[in-house]
């Protein structure tokens, strides 16, 4: 068994090596298409981890009409505290508002003197026990007494969704165009393959090879290069992430920190794209054997 | 250990290749195929290693009906019948040596049965000095000499040959034919398809002769021609 190994080995490498320019064809379109794949899984899985965190422990804010009476305030205050969707709340005065204003628009003195704290609304800050009970809570609280207005972020949350899994569809398109252009690539460098092993094939044939036998260099021939190509497009989307994600989360906008792809999301997407370009090499492999090699 | 029986074979477009051959060879006999271009002698060679089915008809190889193998099973009835050719059909960038233990190397054999039958072989077909050589670096006698024992090593019940002398001077096929009797005397039943008149006329073996496509002669210890 360790002889046909060294057998198979051999073979393959030689006919690896005999129609090297065609085999770096197949690779590179494997590794490229696989590259954008894992990569795009990498943005995503960011932002999915991004916006969960947005959706989950960003609260909501109800703001009171600016004209609200104490006792208005009270009630709405009184009603949240009871509330058993409401995990905490916090309120903001109108002088919180006014400072929270002077901070926002710290560059536009114009602005901030034109502003007193009294033109402001109090409101309070809710935060969900789940995310879900938003809109249930918001649907309570609307119109009642003294109430103005509620903002949540769930709008702007799904906007970065969509967005996200559009570009997703189209990369995942694209990557399968590049998938089945690197798996005809394939094909063809297999058929040269076996043309320029012809001879030998017909002995093969002649002599009792198991068809089996015949092909198994082929096969190896193709899934060698379909998994080079995933070994580079592994690399890279670990180079990526790095690049991406790698940094002190802390050196980044608030905004973005939350959007974090870590090595293991990584690994575990090369992994995916080490056996799909196995899966298409093997392939590849199969379909540029049937031609040639029926008994 | 060959039978034919009712064997018809028509190519696609009503090519009409045998005509109803029936044929019984034993096992270890040695039987000339002769007939001119286009007698049927190839097609009758191509159906005995399943590379062609015949139309109509049975052909029994060792006790099995080779015309209801699945496919799979083919290349077990092929590691039982050596072939060779006008050709020789070497590869070109392989030694002797290797060029014999492919044969072996891709029917699976373990190397230190490799290592121990390769040289064998070549010592019997006379050409133990030589297995270092590639092919190109040999006559044409040596070279179907390899292919001899390329055919032979793995011991096959069968041994055809489809014009083995067809690129060879009388005095080189003299030759050939002496290790193919050898060969024969081994107990391997031998299929010969040949134009070769004066090795017929030598051997005195049975021939068996077809004319487009049809039997129309089996004589023990036969000559080429029947006039002859």
């Amino acid at each position: 068994m360790a002889f046909r190994a060294g057998y198979f080995g051999r073979e393959t490498l030689i006919s690896l090596r005999r129609n090297i320019l065609m085999t770096l064809a197949g690779i590179l379109t494997v590794a490229v298409s696989l590259l954008l794949f894992g990569s795009i899984l990498l943005v995503s899985d960011a932002v999915d981890r991004g916006t969960a965190r947005w959706k989950g422990g960003v609260e909501f804010e109800i703001f009171m009409q600016v004209d609200a009476t104490e006792q208005q305030i009270g009630e709405v205050r009184a009603a949240l505290d009871e509330d058993p969707d409401v995990e905490s709340v916090r309120f903001l005065d109108q002088e919180d508002a006014f400072n929270e204003f002077q901070r926002i628009f710290v560059d536009e003195p114009d602005l901030r003197e034109s502003i007193r704290p009294e033109d402001l609304p109090s409101s309070f800050r809710v935060v969900p026990t789940d995310p879900e009970f938003t809109e249930d809570i918001v649907a309570r609280y609307e119109g009642s007494p003294g109430v103005g207005s509620i903002e949540t972020a769930q709008e702007q949350v799904e906007n970065v969704l969509s967005a996200t899994n559009q570009l997703r569809n189209w990369v995942i398109g694209l990557t399968i165009a590049l998938l089945a252009a690197s798996l005809f690539l394939i094909v063809n460098t297999i058929r040269l393959a076996t043309f320029a092993r012809r001879r030998e094939i017909e002995v093969m044939k002649l002599v009792g090879a198991s068809n089996w036998f015949v092909r198994v260099p082929f096969v190896a021939e193709g899934m060698v290069q379909g998994a080079v190509g995933a070994g580079i497009a592994f690399a890279g989307i670990y180079v990526v992430q790095r690049v991406l994600f790698g940094g002190d989360p802390s050196n980044r906008p608030e905004l973005l920190r939350g959007f974090i792809a870590t090595q293991s999301d990584a690994i575990s997407i090369g992994i995916l794209c080490l056996v799909i370009g196995a899966v298409v090499g093997v392939s590849g492999a199969w379909l540029g054997l049937r031609r040639y090699l029926s008994v | 250990m060959i039978t034919y029986e009712n064997v018809t074979k028509i190519y696609k477009g009503d090519v009409l290749a045998l005509r109803n051959i029936t044929l019984e060879i034993a096992k270890g006999e040695f039987v000339f195929l002769v007939g001119p271009s286009g007698s049927g002698k190839s097609t009758f060679l191509r159906l005995l290693l399943r590379e062609e089915m015949p139309s109509e008809g049975t052909i029994v190889v060792a006790g099995r009906d080779i015309t209801k193998l699945s496919r799979w099973k083919i290349p077990h009835l092929r590691r039982n019948i050596g072939c060779v050719f006008q050709d020789y059909k070497l590869l070109t960038n392989k030694t002797v040596y290797e060029n014999v233990a492919f044969a072996l190397e891709v029917i699976g054999r373990p190397s230190n049965v490799i290592h121990n039958q390769v040289p064998q072989i070549l010592d019997l077909v006379g050409l133990a000095t030589k297995s270092e050589n590639f092919p190109h670096e040999l006559s044409g006698g040596e070279q179907q000499r390899v292919s001899i024992a390329r055919a032979f090593v793995n011991r096959p019940l069968i041994l055809l040959a489809d014009e083995p002398s067809g690129n060879l001077d009388p005095t080189t096929t003299v030759g050939i034919m002496r290790l193919l009797d050898r060969i024969n005397k081994t107990g391997t039943t031998v299929v010969m398809a040949t134009h070769d008149q004066r090795i017929v006329d030598a051997m005195r073996r049975r021939v068996v002769e077809l004319d487009r496509g049809a039997m129309v002669r089996d004589q023990a210890r036969g000559v080429y021609g029947v006039s002859a």
